[in-house]
């Protein structure tokens, strides 16, 4: 995962728990919001009672005047106007506190105070003519305890902002003598009841206490109360319509309840409302900032959630810090891995080179033995060596392909490719195989299958290898079938789904080693199997190929009575023309093969090739010494440069692996040289390198094609035919009765002989060894009566005699000789005797080069006639060796060693006391019988 | 009729002098008055100013408290409503809740009972209060004969109309700049199917559409004939002649079809809310009235249907009554007194220094949609027309020296001339009884 996800994850989550904090802090606080408007509310509720208990009592201290005049005038005892606000003027104990009587039937709403007139000590009277406060006179009550109460107004007599609690009284008017009704007025500054306020803050520190009369307008007001009247201060900066308006006056002078609006600077403030208790005129309102409010609401500890919030970035940086460090390590731990892995794959390489270099040499002078020897011994044996060296490479292979995937870096690399010439690789590499066992394989192979198919043919063929090897591997006896279908696809017009599947009859696979039949390097059933070789990959191999390309092997089994594995996978179509008949078309490949292989030399061609071993330049010398190509070898870049500046080559071999300067490097300065005849000459790379995706590495570099090593003959053939210039390339006649006759190797080497000119002159392979022979039969005698002739002077039969010699050389393809023989001819029958013999010396010495050249005809021939009568007869003492080599192999269980070993008695002939013991052995190994060799290893009698 | 004595006593006219140096002062200044406010004590002083008024509701001047605020947070700031403020003030200001500052205007300086209201009053020209006075205007300043400034103009009002200049601008008319143009306009409108190109309150109020229509005319009249202010406060008949001129212009509207007074007291029942929502109506190319009337259209736009369906652009002119132009009478509406008594008069006094630059005043005018007392008329565009009006066509009602008397005498003449109860010659030659109770 990468460093900036988790740290993103980290955020992400830091961030839900943060989200999380603070919904659940905003839910507590929105709750606790609530709690406190409530409890601000209460507090105005609480505000209110005192309040009205204040009011209450105010008015009840005027009621007590009022009461005392009322009743003086009741008891008939009425007091006057002066008398009565005498009385006040005693019982009032606050100075600030003015009793008013006001006539209330005075339009000029006047009477006498208690004070004297701020401006005049002596005028105690009052008029409220200019003020606006007795209009609804007739709403004062008369009742005692209930409170009647001016708004806040301006009192007359000394300008001060004021309330007044009334009562009616009864008075007598002396000028009349009549009794008159007065508004007794107790009148107080409103700043005395603010300052009973200031005791109902409590714990709201910027909480402000109004009061308002039923329009809005203030007995008390608050200082963040802008506006002479509540409602207009509401509609000023609370943009509502008018709806909401008059639904605000119902409300607050209604009922209690508290309400959010914006003050005059626009910030939010909460206001509790409730109605004065037993006055249905005046309400409380209660004001304070909501912020406050808030302030007040500790529920939501934010030093914790900051803390919190710290912690978790605190922690964040720590993970950052530690990841860095994990990071810093991982990274050291996977360069160390990279630099492991790459000095695996440089092992890998390495011993791919490594065991591939010798191997070449092995193998390719395993070649040469089999070509050159004419001892059955030694070919069985050399045979042997080839089957163990493919063996070991293949599974050198196999060992390297599992790394590959292992890796990563296995690739499917998709061509187009015909069906059939992959199925006669298949075939090839498999009938013979079940062939030596004596197993039946049977072919069934769909006709109509395309003809040109687009995939991995390359994977393909090593999966199906790899069942068809196994199924070989592990059938005694009985049938191998091999079958490739295929259906069409829908979806995919332009795809097939090929089916195939590989029956055998062989020792099958118990239900619980099912499932480690495609683990690497796990052999199922190894006790019994032990003795079959193989690395135990080649399953998990195929398995992962088939997965790469989106399929799997499906395995049904039988134990003890055979297996099928079977695999579809879609292919694209090149070419749906069928593919007909395929045996037909196996046939004719095969005769095609053999066609060119044994139909092409290039005498003309010259190609270079680069390796610094000497024995690997050999070996390619040797390999493609019937084709005549002229082979310069380099066993350096520098010399190959230099090579490469001075001659003309068609193809070059350049070897990857070199000292010094190696081929990609050795390319690169070849490509360079501009003054060079060989611009556009393909070059092939030589490796030891049989990794997979070395084809494009190559190719890259600049090479035109390549060849691994050990090389296979048929292939270096190949890449011959498709880079040498055509013209270059002799196509042989077409087969002659005795293409198959055996021209032993050595014939072809003789530098001094064109065995394909020879075999032309004589007519034939067979032809020409019977006249090679008989050239050699007849050449020391020939030698020696040239000598005789020369020593002397007899020019005529000397000239026969060089005659004679000129035409059997051209005959056998000694051209050079020929020609040399026919120029001393021409003197010899000119009769210039001496310059005859000055020539003669070279001639004998060419022609007794030759001879000796010729000789291990001699040997061959003896060879052959040692096997004409069948078989060579084996010695006792090798008859012993052999069963002694075969018990110990049984012990082993090495049963392929084993059939090897029988199949190599079977070129010899027995002794009659052993024929019939070689016989049941021989039984006992087609049965698959192997217990029984043993015992019949130990009968006394064959 | 009230005595001049005290006026003549206590107050004189701004000398010449002090005239063109205030002038040259305030012309100075206006423009770079606006320097940030300097607190001149500590921030934190805690204290409480009231102001006390006779305006029921003050809300420009509270939006000043709180931009006091911000210099001094812990200061409290209120406004007291006084009832029946001309009787309490004075005992307001003897009592133990004393204002620290009161409202004061022109009128109290000419009366007797108002004396003790002057007396607790503190001279802010004293040069020690750093007191910004030049950014007053001329027309705008009241100084004791002495020198001394006791009041400080807080809003001005004048007189003229109220011009809908979509109307204008989509008849392509410019707004008339003297009577003749006055007179082509209303011509112009008439045929363009504004009947009424003129309309106002028709009644003999200072609100109504005559005074704001004539009275600055007769005062330039009276000014340029000085030798007639003593005949006319003295309600002398001959004197009467100086109404002549606005009379005719009068008559001559009416004839002209240019005012309809009947039309108008069908449609505008009051001098001021309806004056205002008839305007909004928005066919009345000129609609006459006080300043009051601006002062109400800005609450008066969002009651207005009309308006608020089809607003339109407005300003206030002068009315180009005369040959040259209109006439600016400057008239303070409303002043401030410091109690000299005052328990926190260095506070009281920072706020009137506060107060007195044009950044405020201007913010309080346009507030109250008033004409601030400063030269700056940019703060709100509907007095825009105002700004360099020219000197000579300025004055206020000290300058005139007319008393209220000859103001009752030429509303009610202008009225009932427009109205066609008398002849402009009846009006004349009646002067001295036209004013009906």
């Amino acid at each position: 995962m990468k460093k900036t996800l988790i740290i993103v994850i980290d955020l992400i989550i830091m961030m839900l728990i943060l989200f999380f904090i603070i919904q659940y802090a905003n839910t507590k606080m929105n709750e606790s919001n609530e709690s406190v408007a409530e409890a601000f509310e209460k507090m105005t509720v609480t505000a209110e009672q005192i309040i009205t208990n204040y009011l209450e009592d105010e008015q009840h201290l005027c009621d007590i005047w009022a009461n005392y005049i009322n009743r003086m005038a009741e008891a008939g005892e009425p007091m006057t106007m002066e008398e009565a606000i005498s009385f006040v003027r005693k019982a009032k104990l606050y100075p600030t506190i003015y009793g008013h009587l006001i006539l209330t039937d005075d339009s000029s709403k006047s009477g006498i105070s208690t004070h004297p007139n701020a401006k005049d000590p002596d005028d105690y009277s009052v008029s409220y003519r200019n003020i606006n406060l007795f209009d609804r006179i007739d709403e004062i009550s008369r009742e005692d305890g209930v409170v009647s109460l001016t708004r806040a107004y301006t009192n007359p007599q000394n300008g001060v902002q004021s309330i007044a609690f009334m009562n009616f009284v009864t008075i007598l008017d002396e000028s009349t003598g009549e009794l008159k009704e007065a508004l007794l007025m107790r009148v107080e500054p409103v700043s005395l009841l603010e300052d009973k306020f200031v005791f109902l803050k409590g714990e709201y520190e910027n909480e402000e206490i109004s009061l308002i009369n039923k329009d809005g307008d203030y007995l008390v007001h608050g200082k963040s109360l802008k506006n002479s009247n509540f409602f207009e201060f509401y509609k000023s900066y609370n943009n509502a319509n008018i709806a909401d308006y008059e639904n605000m006056i119902e409300e607050v002078t209604s009922k209690t309840g508290t309400m959010t609006l914006t003050n005059s600077k626009g910030e939010e403030c909460v206001i509790s409302y409730t109605p004065l208790t037993s006055m249905d005129t005046w309400f409380l309102l209660s004001y304070i900032p909501a912020e406050e409010l808030k302030a007040t609401n500790s529920v939501v500890d934010w030093l914790l959630l900051g803390m919190v919030t710290l912690g978790l970035m605190v922690l964040l940086g720590f993970n950052y810090l530690v990841l860095r460090l994990y990071n810093i390590k991982l990274a050291e731990a996977a360069e160390a891995a990279n630099q492991a892995n790459a000095a695996k794959s440089h092992f890998l390489s390495t011993m791919s080179h490594d065991i591939r270099t010798p191997m070449n040499a092995i193998l390719g002078l395993n070649e040469m033995i089999l070509r050159n020897s004419r001892e059955e011994e030694i070919i069985a044996y050399s045979e042997s060596i080839r089957t163990a060296g493919k063996t070991l490479l293949g599974i050198i292979n196999d060992i390297l392909d599992f790394s590959k995937i292992e890796a990563g870096k296995m690739d499917i690399i998709c061509v187009d490719y015909y069906f059939a010439s992959m199925l006669n690789d298949l075939v090839n590499m498999v009938q013979g195989k079940a062939q030596e066992k004596g197993l039946l394989f049977n072919l069934d192979i769909d006709r109509n299958i395309p003809m040109i198919l687009h995939g991995d043919e390359i994977r393909i063929k090593q999966i199906i290898t790899n069942i068809l090897s196994n199924a070989v591997k592990y059938t005694k006896e009985g049938s191998i079938t091999f079958r490739v279908g295929f259906e069409k696809i829908e979806e995919e017009p332009d795809s097939i789904r090929l089916i195939v599947s590989v029956s055998d009859t062989g020792i099958g696979i118990k239900p619980e080693n099912m499932n480690s039949l495609f683990t690497a390097f796990e052999r199922i059933d190894e006790s019994r199997n032990r003795n079959i070789e193989g690395t135990g990959l080649g399953m998990s191999i195929a398995q992962n190929f088939l997965a790469m390309m989106g399929s799997r092997i499906e395995v049904e089994s039988e134990y003890g009575k055979g297996s099928t594995f079977s695999f579809e996978l879609v292919q694209g179509v090149k070419d749906f023309s069928p593919i007909g008949n395929y045996e037909e078309a196996f046939k004719n490949g095969i005769l095609n093969r053999e066609k060119y292989r044994e139909s092409f030399t290039a005498p003309g061609a010259r190609i270079l090739v680069v390796d610094d071993t000497p024995v690997n330049l050999t070996v390619f010398a040797n390999l493609l010494k019937r084709t005549k190509v002229q082979i310069d070898s380099a066993n350096s870049g520098d010399e190959a440069i230099l090579l490469w500046k001075r001659r003309i080559y068609d193809i070059v071999f350049l070897d990857h692996m070199m000292p010094d300067k190696d081929g990609i490097e050795t390319l690169k300065e070849m490509k360079g040289i501009e003054d060079t005849p060989n611009g556009e000459v393909p070059v092939i790379c030589l490796t030891a390198n049989a990794i997979s995706g070395m084809r494009k590495t190559y190719i890259d570099a600049g090479f035109d094609d390549y060849i691994t090593k050990p090389i296979d003959p048929d292939n270096l053939e190949a890449l011959l035919l498709k880079y040498l210039p055509k013209d270059k390339i002799n196509v042989a006649e077409p087969d002659s009765e005795d293409d198959d006759f055996f021209i032993p190797e050595f014939i072809w080497g003789i530098g001094s002989l064109d065995a394909d000119r020879g075999i032309t002159y004589c007519g034939g392979r067979e032809n020409y060894m019977l006249t090679l022979k008989s050239y050699l039969d007849a050449a020391e005698n020939n030698a020696n009566e040239i000598e005789k002739y020369s020593d002397a002077g007899d020019i005529k039969n000397l000239t026969i005699k060089i005659h004679a010699l000129k035409s059997t050389s051209r005959m056998i393809g000694a051209a050079k000789l020929g020609e040399f023989a026919a120029r001393l001819e021409d003197l010899g029958k000119a009769g210039d005797m001496e310059k005859v013999k000055e020539g003669l010396n070279e001639l004998l010495f060419m022609y007794r080069k030759l001879i000796s050249d010729l000789e291990p005809l001699y040997q061959y021939d003896e060879k052959t006639d040692e096997t004409k009568d069948g078989k060579p007869l084996i010695a006792d003492e090798d008859i012993k060796k052999a069963y002694e080599e075969l018990a110990g192999f049984c012990d082993s269980f090495d049963y392929d060693s084993v059939i090897d070993t029988l199949k190599k008695l079977e070129k010899y002939k027995f002794p009659e006391a052993e024929t019939a013991r070689f016989e049941a052995l021989k039984e006992a190994v087609d049965n698959f019988d192997y217990d029984k060799i043993p015992e019949i290893l130990h009968r006394k009698d064959g | 009729m009230k005595t001049k004595g005290i006026l003549k006593n206590t107050l004189v006219s701004v000398s010449v002098i002090s005239l063109v140096s205030a002038l040259a002062a305030c012309g100075g200044i206006s423009k770079g008055d606006d320097a940030e406010f300097k607190p001149g004590l500590p921030s934190d002083t805690t204290c409480q100013i009231k102001v006390a008024g006779n305006y029921s509701n003050f809300e420009s001047l509270e939006s000043e408290f709180e931009r006091f605020y911000e210099y001094y947070p812990n200061v409290t700031l209120n406004y007291v409503y006084l009832d029946d403020y001309e009787n309490t003030i004075s005992s307001a200001l003897s009592s133990d809740e004393a204002p620290d500052i009161y409202v004061t205007g022109s009128w109290m300086l000419d009366e007797e009972k108002m004396k003790p209201v002057f007396e607790n009053a503190e001279i802010l020209s004293d040069p020690a209060l750093n007191i910004n006075l030049d950014c007053v205007r001329k027309g705008a300043r009241w100084t004791l004969d002495n020198g001394d400034v006791v009041m400080l103009p807080i809003f001005t009002r004048s007189y003229g109309m109220l011009v809908n200049m979509d109307i204008f601008e989509k008849n392509s008319l410019k707004v008339p700049e003297n009577y003749k143009e006055l007179v082509e306009t209303c011509d112009k409108l008439k045929a363009a199917g504004y009947e009424n190109p003129i309309m106002g309150a028709n009644v003999t109020t200072v609100a109504g559409m005559y005074y704001a229509f004539s009275f600055p005319l007769f005062c330039a009249n009276v000014i340029e004939h000085p030798e007639s202010v003593s005949a006319l406060n003295s309600m002398d008949k001959s004197a009467g002649e100086m109404m002549r001129p606005a009379l005719e212009k009068i008559k001559t509207f009416v004839d002209e079809g240019y005012m309809n007074p009947a039309l108008c007291s069908e449609e505008i029942e009051d001098d001021y809310n309806a004056v205002i929502l008839r305007f909004f109506e928005g066919d009345v190319p000129m609609m006459l009235g006080s300043g009051d009337m601006v002062s109400g259209t800005q609450k008066r736009e969002s009651k207005s249907e009309a308006f608020i369906a089809d607003p339109f652009k407005y300003k206030f002119y002068v009315v180009p009554s005369g040959d040259d132009g209109g006439y600016f009478l400057d008239s303070v509406n409303l002043f401030f007194s410091v109690n000299k008594n005052s328990s926190n008069l260095d506070m009281t006094n920072e706020f009137i220094r506060f107060l007195m630059r044009e950044k405020e005043l201007g913010n309080m005018s346009a507030v109250k949609r008033l004409i601030t007392p400063t030269n700056d008329f940019s703060l709100d565009e509907v007095y825009s027309s105002l700004d360099d009006f020219p000197e000579d066509r300025s004055f206020n009602n000290r300058e005139i020296g007319l008393n209220d008397d000859v103001n009752n005498e030429f509303r009610a003449a202008a009225y009932k001339v427009a109205n066609g109860i008398l002849t402009v010659d009846e009006a004349v030659s009646e002067y001295g009884n036209l004013w009906d109770d």
